[in-house]
């Protein structure tokens, strides 16, 4: 009934990737995941290990733009992509629109999830500004959160959704 | 008046928590000479443990230790209430999640090739594995595998029930609930130069945790400090110890700091879990629907250590006696036992609202056979508040329950749902009132301390025991300082968790807000008075002309003295101010049985249940509190709001069954919490009428939104479909069944 939690071991191999606009280039086992990729580089904390099976989304980070668990993405897939996680979206006009949102509801507590539903909801705010129809609480269906409810998420999406709707 | 949401504080940890850079104790994998420690568990969920050998794995790469529970200095047991637990187990595991043996090694990676290598040889035992019958198989602990037997009563039940015109019993069944906060178990040990340990771990009491942890590793409590930082979810699920013990061991060994943090997997197996509870309830009343007669015959599986257990069955007790309603007769017991079925222990409600599910369940059953209107049913059997308690204890509330059932006679939920075309969709409306008590009760020791000083460079500070998890309380707290000094949100830094600092006890039981509150009624005029003088010293200002206010003293609305001045001017040193605050109990004269202060809530829920599948789906919450003042807005909403979801939970998917003693359920796909689309629009209304006058205007409202909303939602899918459930979790496949029956009898 265990099921595995760890890739096996095999030979590093060199990924070269982007992250947040700095070059990362490093040899590691193939089945390494961009999760832990990211936390051992010493310069990420915004992603978490809440589940390593894709469920939870607290280690949502930004993929070519699209949002995915970083837990999900392997090494080997990684290769001349672009990685953004929230340390390099502080100054993203998308990613304050929603940081304002989420602090004016407070919607949160613990904060623990908060910054992969920040990532979820820049990713669904984009692809509204590219003609596509996202429901943001749709963009956040995979964002587990404990503390609140949903409460003031909800409240932050209206925001979100009424602005983008008057521009 | 309904609670809107509002900006959270500025100046607090908001933006750090968003931006990923609020330094949980999991976060701390850079320091200097980290090593990743990892634990062995027990493959079976009872066995004799006939051989735990090491050798091969102190052999492997970058191991730095390997221990057993013979590397353990000084008491190999743990637990807050009974210390039945092991840190490492000698000779037997209880359950599955039981810890063997723990290694330390340079990598995560290395730790765990180590791990796999401890040749472990068992004995497989009996599994106890029903709480039914673990009264008569060979104990786990001791002489008998009851940990605890309790009772409690009043007047002569037999009598009562014989005059009774209707009566209802039934067979209720709670889940074992999961609290799965969103960072599991983790934290680090560092080692200090002089034998000694500082943890920086996700916990709930530091100054707790230090006195167990001296004892485990053999130190002086003065060579132990506990930093709670900032937890990512709690819920009681960190009330116990959890990774600490080993951490320290491993940290001593080594000499390097280590860090401990447990994957999901382990964390679903290891984790305490919510006591399920099978239980029966007998309930009378006459003719005119006064509750004449209670009887409560409960069993609570505790699994393999006692843990907080005999405290959740004293609390669930006490809600079995229907702390709302005025019954003549009551006759209320349970038992605690163990099983191999994992372990249960504290989680938000602490027995009190598995109790409430059941006796607001009987209320309806009682209204349904005198074909009377529930809320009417409660309405006639609803105490006043110059009553004493259920258990003839002084009782303090902040408003009338028949106010707060007359706010949800109103809700607008009543009125009828939009019609459903295509008839999928049975809706329907329920409601279920609760109470609670704040505080540690039944007359325990409860008091907590708290210190407020002017730092050298200006700064107002506030020092707590307590523990930050997300219940917002650094807000709360800045909120009353700003209210008593006038000063501003940005003068004022709450420093929690230390054990260093005063010692507030747990933060636990929704006694923070209380013991806070009392306390600065204390610190606030006496640190006033200190910066009072000083002030006066350094400017020949009348000292009582001079007021606090933002970013200094004022004199006739003129600023004459910012705080930095005055620190760097006087002696900022001399104005630490202390005090420790018993938590509020009935006067003297009372005997010292349940809470005090109590809280009220009514919850009114609107489902709709799906014909085609069975699922229920919550549509509409709205909840009336009545539990004194609002202190800060978005935390007391956010508090009703999260812990009434944590219901929603509980009543529809939430369950961890064993087989075996087995968890079934590893990880979040299959244990399956709340989502965005799972979660209706909630609606919080306060019913504040406190006096002015009231000594404890402030109640604690954590656990509050947890207490009636399982029973409101059952009593909405009766409302809806006809049908009541008793076994929780709504199984959706039973409920279709009870449909289709019901609608094929009707054809």
């Amino acid at each position: 009934m265990t099921r595995p939690t760890q890739p096996e071991i095999c030979t590093p191999e060199r990924v070269t990737f982007k992250l947040n606009g700095d070059v990362i280039s490093q040899r590691v086992a193939p089945a390494t995941t961009l999760l832990d990729i990211l936390r051992d580089s010493g310069r990420i904390t915004s992603a978490r290990a809440g589940c390593r099976i894709g469920r939870c989304g607290a280690c949502t980070v930004l993929l070519n733009g699209e949002a995915v668990p970083g837990c999900l993405v392997m090494a080997w897939q990684l290769s001349d992509c672009t990685v953004q996680t929230v340390e390099g979206l502080t100054e993203d006009p998308d990613f304050v629109q929603v940081r304002d949102a989420l602090a004016t509801e407070s919607a949160l507590q613990c904060g623990y999830c908060t910054p992969g539903i920040a990532v979820s909801l820049v990713s669904g705010l984009r692809q509204q500004q590219s003609g596509d129809a996202v429901d943001l609480q749709e963009a956040v269906a995979g964002n587990l959160c404990r503390c609140t409810g949903y409460g003031g998420l909800k409240r932050a999406i209206a925001v979100l959704t009424e602005a983008s709707s008057e521009t | 008046m309904e609670l809107k949401a509002q900006p959270a504080m500025a100046g607090t940890s908001v933006l750090q928590r968003i931006e990923g850079r609020f330094g949980y104790a999991t976060d701390q994998q850079h320091l200097p000479g980290l090593l990743h420690g990892v634990i062995l568990r027990s493959r079976h969920a009872h066995a004799r443990l006939l051989r735990v050998d090491t050798t091969r794995a102190r052999s492997m790469p970058g191991v730095r230790a390997v221990v057993t529970a013979a590397d353990v200095p000084g008491l190999n047991r743990f637990g807050i209430v009974v210390r039945d637990q092991p840190v490492l187990c000698e000779d037997r595991v209880r359950y599955e999640g039981d810890a063997i043996a723990a290694v330390a090694a340079d990598t995560l990676e290395q730790a765990r090739a180590a791990l796999a290598l401890i040749d472990v040889d068992y004995e497989p035992l009996v599994v106890v594995d029903q709480a039914e019958t673990a009264e008569q198989m060979a104990p786990l602990h001791g002489e008998s595998n009851v940990v605890a037997r309790d009772s409690l009563a009043r007047g002569d039940s037999n009598a009562a029930f014989a005059r009774c015109a209707v009566i209802v019993e039934h067979h209720y069944q709670t889940p074992r609930q999961m609290h799965a906060f969103m960072e599991t178990e983790g934290g680090v040990a560092i080692p200090d130069n002089n034998g000694g340990v500082a943890f920086r771990v996700g916990c709930q009491s530091g100054h707790r945790d230090v006195e167990q942890l001296a004892d485990i590793l053999g130190l002086k409590p003065s060579q132990v400090t506990v930093e709670a930082t900032p937890t990512g979810g709690a819920f009681g699920g960190k009330d116990e110890l959890t990774i600490q013990p080993v951490a320290g061991i491993l940290a001593l060994q080594t000499g390097f700091p280590v860090l401990i943090h447990l994957d999901r997997f382990e964390s679903c197996r290891v984790g305490i879990k919510r006591h399920p509870v099978s239980v029966v309830m007998t309930t009378g009343c006459d003719r005119q629907g006064r509750i004449l007669a209670h009887r409560v015959d409960a069993l609570l599986d505790t699994g393999a250590y006692a843990s907080l257990g005999p405290a959740v069955l004293e609390n669930f007790l006490d809600h079995a006696t229907a702390p709302l309603y005025r019954i003549e007769a009551y006759s209320v017991s349970g038992r605690l036992v163990y099983t191999n079925n994992g372990v249960s222990g504290a989680f938000r409600g602490f027995g009190g609202n598995q109790a409430t599910f059941a006796v607001e369940s009987q209320l309806d059953a009682l209204a349904g056979k005198l074909k009377m209107c529930p809320l009417q049913l409660r309405r006639i059997n609803l105490r006043t508040v110059d009553e004493p308690g259920s258990r003839g204890q002084a009782v303090r509330w902040t408003a009338p329950p028949t106010e707060v059932l007359a706010e949800a006679a109103a809700s607008p939920l009543w009125l009828p749902a939009a019609a459903d075309a295509c008839g999928r969709w049975l809706t329907g409306t329920g409601m279920a009132m609760g109470a609670q008590g704040n505080g540690l009760g039944d007359g325990l020791p409860d008091s907590g301390g708290g210190r407020m000083s002017l730092t050298a460079e200006g700064r107002i500070r506030l020092e707590f025991g307590f523990v930050d998890y997300g219940q917002n309380l650094v807000e709360a707290i800045t909120c009353l300082v700003c209210e008593a000094l006038g000063c501003a949100a940005s003068d004022v830094d709450v420093v929690l968790g230390n054990s260093r600092g005063p010692d507030s006890g747990p933060t636990s039981a929704s006694r923070s807000s209380v013991l806070v509150q009392g306390v600065l009624a204390t610190i606030l005029p006496r640190w006033q008075d200190r910066v009072r003088d000083q002030a006066a010293a350094l400017t020949d200002l009348p000292r009582d002309e001079l007021d606090s206010g933002p970013g200094g003293l004022f004199v006739n609305g003129q600023r004459v003295l910012s705080y930095q001045e005055l620190a760097k001017k006087g002696q900022p040193e001399q104005t630490m101010v202390d005090a420790s605050q018993e938590f509020p109990v009935a006067p003297e004269g009372n005997q010292p049985v349940g809470r005090y202060l109590q809280l009220q809530i009514a919850t009114v829920a609107r489902v709709a249940v799906d014909r085609l599948t069975g699922r229920v789906r919550v549509t509409e919450l709205h909840h009336i509190t009545a539990a004194g003042r609002v202190i800060y807005p978005p935390g007391y909403l956010g508090q009703i709001e999260g812990a009434a979801i944590m219901g929603l939970g509980m009543a529809l998917t939430e369950d961890m069954p064993t087989r075996e003693g087995r968890y079934l359920a590893d990880n979040l796909d299959q244990y399956m919490i709340p989502t965005m689309h799972d979660v209706p629009d909630q609606r919080v209304d306060i019913l504040d009428n406190t006096p002015e006058t009231d000594p404890f205007p402030v109640r604690g409202v954590g656990e509050l939104g947890i207490e009636a909303v399982v029973p409101a939602i059952c009593s909405a899918i009766e409302a809806a479909t006809g049908i009541r459930l008793r076994h929780l979790p709504v199984d959706a496949g039973s409920l279709l069944s009870a449909l289709c029956a019901q609608e094929e009898q009707r054809l």
